[in-house]
C-alpha cells in the first residue's frame, strides 16, 4: 500500500531522525523543512519505530539514507536487503533514497562500515552495474554519497571527484555531497576539496550533508558527534555559492545533543541558503 | 594491485582476524598500519554499539569494559552476515554459554534477544473475548489459537526476569497469571503491548498449556489438559488473561462455520 506521494524537499535544512528525539518531535514538531533516516532502522515490519515513522512522514518530507547495500562490494547485492528497502520505499515514498560510494562486505561477511574503494575502471564498472540494479528495483534514481576515507589505495587510477562524475554519467544517479566527509578527507589525506568540487556536475548534486568530526590522534574522524565545524561551514558557503541552494541535512548520530541544538544547526544552514537566494547572480 | 575481490577479502581479514595486508601496505599517506588500526577500531566500535543497543541490561549488569571484551570476542566468532545491524547478535547468548559465563548472563542475553526480536515484529489483529464467545456454535474440537508474532514463550533455569527487571531504568511491572512464582527458574511469556515489552511469569501448567496452543493443539484439547492436572482450573480466565496481554491472535478452525 502506498502511504503518500513523494513530497518535494525544498532547498532548506533538515535534520536526521533519531530515536532519542522521538518523544520531543511528537510533542512539538520542530521547525525544520524535512527529515532523514536510515531505512535499515525500519526494516522490522512492526513495532513502535514504524508507527512513529508513519507519523513523521505525515508531517515532513522524508529522505532515506541507506548504509547497508554495500554497492562497492564484489559480492552480489543482498536481495533480501534490497527487497526490504523497496518495500519501505513503496510504503513511505521518500523524496530521496541515497547510499554510499563504498563497500562493506566480501564473501558474505559484512564489516558494517563504509569502506573506501580503489578508484579504478574495475570499481567503476562494478559500482555502475550495482547502481543500475538498485535503480531498476526501486524504480527511481539513487543518490550516491562520497565517504570518509582514512587511506588511499595506492593504485587508484581515477581521482575521486572524476570517479563520482563518471558514475553519474554512466548510471544516471544523483549525488549526495557530504561536505564534512570532503573536509575530513582533505585534512587526513592532504587533498584539495575545491579540486574535487570542480569536477562534480552541479546538476547532479541534489542533497548536501553537514556534520561534525572528532580528533583522534593524527586523524579527523567522521563521528557525527559534534556541531558542524567553522571550516565545514565555510566549505558549505563556498559550495552553495557555486552550486546554488540545495536541501541540506544536519547529521548528528552519536553524542546526541538536545533537539533544540540540532534545530539551531539547521537554522544556521538555512541562513546560508537564504543569503544565497538573496545574492544576485 | 590485486583484483578488487582479493583486496576486499584481505582487508576484511585484516579487520576481523588481525591479519596483515601484506600485498597492499604501501599506502600513499602515512604508515598503512595506522589507517588499518583506525578502521579496525571504528568497525569494532560499530559492533560493540550494535550489541549495546540489543543487550542494554546485560551491559549494565557486567559493565561496559567486560561487555566490550565479550563483544569483540563475539565479532571474531560470529562475523556479521548482513548489512542490517538489527540482525547482528543473535548468537550472543550461545557465545556466552560456550565461554562458560555465569548462567544468569547467558539467560539474560537470551531474554534480551527475544525482546529485540519482538520489538519490531509485525503484530496481527488480536481477537476480542466477544469474538471468541461468538464461536460458541462451533465445535470446540475444531478451534485453534496462535501466539502473536510479537509474543515469545521462554523457559529459564534462573529467575532471569527479576534481574532484567531490576536493571531497567524505569521499573516495569511484572504481570502474573494467577499462579505462585516458582522458586527456581522461570517460565516467561513476553508480549508487546502498545509498543512496550511486557514480561509475565507463568506457572508451569500455564506454560505447558500455552506451549500446546502454540504447537497447534485445539483449544478444547488444551482445556482437557488443564482439567486433568487441576479440575478447578479456570480456563476462561486463563484465556482472558492471555488476550489482555496481547499474546493470542486469530483462530483457525479445521472445519468452516
Amino acid at each position: 500500500m502506498t502511504l503518500h506521494c513523494p513530497a518535494p524537499i525544498p532547498a532548506r535544512a533538515g535534520i536526521g531522525l533519531r530515536s532519542q528525539h522521538y518523544r520531543e518531535i511528537l510533542e512539538e514538531p520542530p521547525p525544520v523543512a524535512w527529515m532523514e533516516t536510515h531505512p535499515e532502522n525500519y526494516f522490522g515490519e512492526g513495532g513502535a519505530p514504524r508507527q512513529l515513522l508513519e507519523h513523521i512522514r505525515s508531517q515532513y518530507p522524508l529522505s532515506f539514507h541507506g548504509v547497508g547495500l554495500s554497492i562497492g562490494s564484489t559480492d552480489p547485492i543482498d536481495s533480501t536487503h534490497l527487497r526490504k528497502l523497496k518495500a519501505l520505499v513503496d510504503r513511505f515514498q521518500p523524496t530521496f533514497v541515497s547510499e554510499h560510494l563504498s563497500w562493506s562486505s566480501v564473501d558474505g561477511r559484512f564489516l558494517n562500515d563504509l569502506l573506501p574503494l580503489p578508484y579504478t575502471e574495475e570499481s567503476l564498472n562494478l559500482v555502475c552495474a550495482k547502481i543500475d540494479e538498485i535503480q531498476t528495483e526501486l524504480q527511481r534514481p539513487l543518490l550516491i554519497e562520497n565517504v570518509t576515507q582514512y587511506l588511499t589505495w595506492p593504485d587508484s587510477t581515477i581521482p575521486e571527484g572524476e570517479f563520482m562524475a563518471e558514475v553519474v554519467k554512466r548510471s544516471g544517479c544523483g549525488i549526495l555531497l557530504d561536505l564534512n566527509n570532503l573536509y575530513v578527507n582533505a585534512v587526513n589525506l592532504h587533498l584539495d576539496p575545491v579540486k574535487f568540487l570542480d569536477v562534480i556536475p552541479p546538476d547532479a548534486v541534489q542533497e548536501i550533508h553537514l556534520a561534525g568530526f572528532d580528533r583522534v590522534g593524527r586523524w579527523l574522524v567522521d563521528t557525527h558527534g559534534r556541531a558542524v565545524y567553522p571550516e565545514v561551514w565555510s566549505l558549505y558557503q563556498w559550495t552553495i555559492y557555486h552550486f546554488g541552494p540545495r536541501p541540506t541535512l544536519i547529521e548528528w548520530d552519536t553524542n546526541l545533543p538536545p533537539l533544540a541544538e540540532l534545530v539551531e544547526q539547521a537554522s544556521q544552514a538555512d541562513a546560508i541558503l537564504r543569503a544565497c537566494y538573496a545574492t544576485p547572480a | 594491485m590485486p583484483p578488487l575481490h582479493e583486496l576486499q577479502r584481505a582487508f576484511a581479514a585484516a579487520m576481523i582476524e588481525g591479519k596483515g595486508l601484506t600485498a597492499m601496505t604501501s599506502m600513499r599517506v602515512g604508515p598503512a598500519w595506522r589507517s588499518l588500526a583506525l578502521y579496525r577500531r571504528l568497525i569494532r566500535n560499530n559492533y560493540v554499539q550494535a550489541l549495546t543497543i540489543t543487550y542494554p541490561m546485560l551491559r549494565r549488569l557486567i559493565g561496559g569494559r567486560y561487555f566490550s571484551t565479550f563483544a569483540r570476542g563475539y565479532l571474531k566468532r560470529y562475523p556479521s552476515k548482513s548489512g542490517d545491524l538489527f540482525l547482528y547478535g543473535q548468537h550472543f547468548s550461545f557465545f556466552l554459554f560456550t565461554l562458560e559465563a555465569p548462567r544468569v548472563l547467558v539467560e539474560l542475553a537470551r531474554l534480551e534477544w527475544a525482546c529485540h526480536e519482538i520489538s519490531q515484529a509485525v503484530e496481527k489483529p488480536a481477537f476480542t473475548l466477544g469474538w471468541f464467545e461468538g464461536l460458541a456454535a462451533v465445535d470446540p474440537a475444531c478451534v485453534k489459537v496462535h501466539l502473536q508474532p510479537t509474543a515469545r514463550l521462554l523457559r529459564f533455569s534462573s529467575p532471569v526476569h527479576v534481574v532484567w527487571q531490576t536493571l531497567q531504568p524505569e521499573s516495569v511491572a511484572v504481570a502474573e497469571i494467577g499462579r505462585p512464582l516458582p522458586e527456581e527458574g522461570a517460565y516467561l511469556l513476553l508480549t508487546r503491548v502498545e509498543g512496550k515489552i511486557r514480561v509475565a511469569e507463568l506457572a508451569a501448567l500455564d506454560y505447558r498449556l500455552l506451549t500446546a496452543m502454540a504447537d497447534g493443539r485445539q483449544v478444547d484439547h488444551v482445556e482437557q489438559m488443564a482439567m486433568e492436572v487441576d479440575p478447578q482450573f479456570d480456563f476462561a480466565r486463563f484465556i482472558a488473561a492471555l488476550m489482555e496481554m496481547n499474546a493470542l491472535v486469530g483462530v483457525s478452525m479445521e472445519t468452516s462455520l
